[in-house]
């Protein structure tokens, strides 16, 4: 009896109400999307990582496009780059965003709009026509743009793009100097929602401005930080365009990120299974840091 | 309602039959970039007058830009659906023969038709003994000059045009050119325009090709180390800017007096330099800033002692490429219009607007010479195209590829660390050696001088 009892139970549980088709009927097309654009590409990749491609007719070699990975001498240097590009830039991008929606906070609001667009600005200028203007600044030649400021400084010219030893910090400050704007825009949303009793109750406390921000900002922004981090890292990991367009990853591979290493294997050298073996790789890669990210500093974030 | 339904049946019909006998015909697809300035206009008119010589073919053109012609093939061609016809520099054929895409198309095509072509601008087109596209031209990479300051240097520029000069002569015009504003000499050398400097000096090396005639990797030879070894004292000469020039700006620093001799250049150079001359001329604001009239001079590369003299070429041409559609029928077509717009009037158009010499003998035909342009550099462009050496016939298209990734991610990477003076020679050779080995074998190095 009881046994029957729960069978209708489950019956009933599991039944589709038309609320329940209806929610369906409206994630359908997000579910699509996400399977089509998404999920059946990332199958996709995994499967073509063991094959040698060809249009007509691949080829199964099993590990073999991993074991060259691993072989490869250019392959641990652009992991290395990425991670030198993404320990310096991640972090400082994050501390530059930070502090300027500090000191953009106390304007009035029609204020902030015209900083926050000016900062977003060169989010919606397309990479390609940036990087003309980065190229016209790094110009290497005496007049140059960044050179005549080194020159007026009384500093010896650079070589900017064309030297390893300036090429990869060329392009951290390119990235640093126009990639903050929407960093700055959801910081200014998450200082906007900090109550201000807490600032008052610090006021009556005698709290100084630096103990304000320590104590009380830095605890509530968390979770905002977090998640810039966690993209901002993932987005550093992926980053292709400022080295494609600005030194094709020269000089000496100095500055060859993984994805533009990707990107050459696949459209230049046309080995779609090598570069679909680097990109499931660089998608593990980029999986465990974000877990490490979230374990490490996401005990204490609450949403 | 009957009547209106029966000839609404019998409309559709026909139009489905109407459509039967267009699928009837075969279509060609044939992707290009601007060749020329006028070469996408061209190619209409071509097509269309192709299609009145063959109402069972049907053309469709594709125009891509510089810019984005390469990834558009390469992708395409990835997917399956590459173009029937496409533009093709002969350095990507491997490529494209590795992915089993590429027609052999000298399967397809009469003998008679391809002797119309020179034997040595077919030769780049092949690969393992099977021709794959067709050459529209051979470009000749190699130096350009302000002549009237080259004279002031001391140089015998007619001499030079007509007999060539060896390196150390080059060195002492480049020496005795530079002062204070001026450069002796400037070469492209940013990004990947350093592969330029190494692909056009290494004929003064005697480098013509990455294989030699046995088939066996020529870059990690003897002669590799001195052409290094010489761009090395080059860079640190202080005749040359120890910057990273752009490729837009070698000849606009020729252009301004700011360089004597450039790099790279081309015949086609003239054009430029008498168009900015004639904008001075007329004082329209259109001339370059700064620029002052330049008396422009076609030059050989300078050879190294020991080395006969060569010149540094390209072909560029059309290759059939296999797609979805392909079959032996259509492939026919195929190559049909690939030798319509590789021959005859269509190949002279295209040279004439180049400044170079056709490489079939029905566009030799058709060629009618341009005026008013140097006569020492009609014949030292002549000359240099003489002297381009074809890679070796059986190079495979494994071979083919191994070196281009071998060039893109080892030789040029390095050698703009050499040109930056991050390396040397030595260290720069010694890791070339290393990797041409491992992707080889050392057998299949040379090693010792060429």
């Amino acid at each position: 009896m009881m046994k029957s009892q729960t069978g209708i139970q489950s019956r009933r549980r599991f039944r589709l109400t038309d609320d329940d088709l209806w929610g369906y009927a409206f994630i359908l097309i997000a579910m699509i999307a996400f399977g089509v654009f998404t999920l059946y590409p990332v199958i996709s990749a995994v499967e073509t990582s063991f094959l040698k491609y060809k249009p007509f007719g691949s080829e199964f070699i099993g590990l073999k496009n991993y074991q060259d990975t691993f072989s490869s001498s250019l392959f641990y240097k652009t992991v290395l780059n990425t991670l030198e590009y993404t320990v310096v830039v991640v972090p400082l991008s994050l501390l530059m965003a930070f502090a300027i929606s500090i000191m953009i906070l106390p304007f009035s609001k029609k204020t902030q709009s015209v900083f926050k667009s000016m900062y977003y600005l060169p989010g919606i200028a397309s990479g390609v026509a940036l990087s003309v203007v980065w190229l016209w600044i790094y110009d290497s030649s005496p007049t140059g743009l960044m050179n005549q400021v080194f020159t007026f400084l009384h500093l010896p010219t650079q070589n900017w793009l064309s030297s390893s030893k300036t090429s990869m910090i060329s392009l951290m400050f390119m990235a640093l100097m126009s990639g903050q704007g929407s960093n700055i825009i959801i910081y200014i949303a998450a200082l906007l929602g900090i109550d201000n009793s807490y600032f008052e109750a610090a006021e009556l406390d005698g709290a100084t401005f630096m103990q304000k921000v320590r104590y009380i900002v830095f605890p509530l922004v968390k979770p905002t930080t977090l998640f810039l981090l966690v993209t901002g890292v993932i987005g550093s990991f992926q980053v292709f365009m400022n080295a494609f367009m600005m030194t094709g990853g020269g000089p000496d591979n100095s500055t060859t990120m993984i994805g533009l290493l990707i990107y050459k294997n696949a459209f230049e050298y046309s080995k779609y299974g090598l570069a679909c073996a680097q990109a499931i790789l660089l998608a593990i890669v980029i999986a465990i840091i974000s877990l490490v990210q979230f374990k490490m500093m996401g005990v204490d974030v609450e949403y | 309602m009957k009547k209106f339904l029966a000839l609404l049946l019998a409309a559709m019909m026909l139009l489905g039959m109407t459509s039967a006998f267009a699928e009837a015909t075969d279509t060609i697809t044939v992707m290009v970039p601007p060749v020329t300035g006028t070469y996408l206009d061209d190619i209409d008119t071509w097509a269309n007058d192709f299609m009145a010589e063959h109402p069972e073919i049907k053309v469709e053109v594709i125009k891509t830009s510089w810019d984005d012609h390469n990834s558009k093939l390469n992708t395409m061609a990835n997917a399956g659906e590459a173009p029937d016809i496409a533009e093709v520099s002969y350095s990507a054929i491997g490529t494209y023969v590795e992915l089993g895409l590429g027609v052999e198309i000298d399967q397809y095509m009469d003998a008679d038709r391809l002797s119309d072509y020179d034997q040595n601008a077919l030769d780049y087109m092949s690969l393992g003994g099977h021709v794959y596209g067709l050459p529209l031209y051979i470009t000749i990479q190699a130096l350009g000059a302000n002549k009237d300051m080259l004279e002031a240097a001391g140089v015998d520029v007619a001499k030079v045009q007509t007999e060539g000069w060896t390196y150390d002569q080059f060195m002492e015009a480049i020496k005795n050119g530079t002062t204070e504003n001026c450069f002796g000499f400037v070469f492209a050398n940013s990004g990947v325009t350093a592969g330029d400097f190494l692909s056009i000096f290494g004929v003064a090396a005697g480098l013509t090709n990455s294989f030699t005639s046995d088939l066996k990797y020529a870059y990690t030879s003897d002669n590799m180390l001195k052409l290094l070894e010489a761009v090395e004292t080059m860079t640190k000469s202080g005749y040359m800017p120890n910057y990273g020039v752009e490729a837009g700006q070698r000849m606009v620093m020729c252009q301004t007096g700011n360089a004597m001799i450039f790099g790279k250049a081309m015949p086609l150079f003239e054009n430029n330099i008498n168009k900015n001359n004639k904008a001075l001329e007329a004082n329209d604001g259109t001339a370059v800033e700064n620029s002052i009239p330049v008396n422009y001079a076609f030059l050989p590369v300078p050879t190294m002692e020991g080395v006969t003299e060569t010149c540094f070429g390209s072909v560029d041409g059309l290759i059939a490429l296999r797609n979805n559609n392909t079959n032996d029928e259509h492939l026919k077509n195929v190559c049909l219009f690939l030798d319509y717009l590789c021959s005859g009037e269509r190949a002279a158009a295209v040279d004439q607007t180049l400044l170079l010499d056709p490489v079939c003998k029905s566009g030799r035909e058709a060629y009618v010479s341009p005026e008013g342009l140097d006569e020492g550099n009609v014949k030292s462009a002549a000359r240099a195209i003489s002297l381009v050496v074809a890679p070796p016939a059986g190079i495979t298209s494994e071979q083919s590829a191994n070196a281009k990734i071998l060039m893109d991610e080892v030789i040029i990477p390095k050698f703009q660390a050499l040109l930056a003076g991050e390396t040397t020679a030595q260290d720069m050779f010694d890791a070339i050696v290393k990797e041409a080995q491992n992707v080889f074998g050392a057998e299949n190095c040379v090693s010792g001088q060429l």
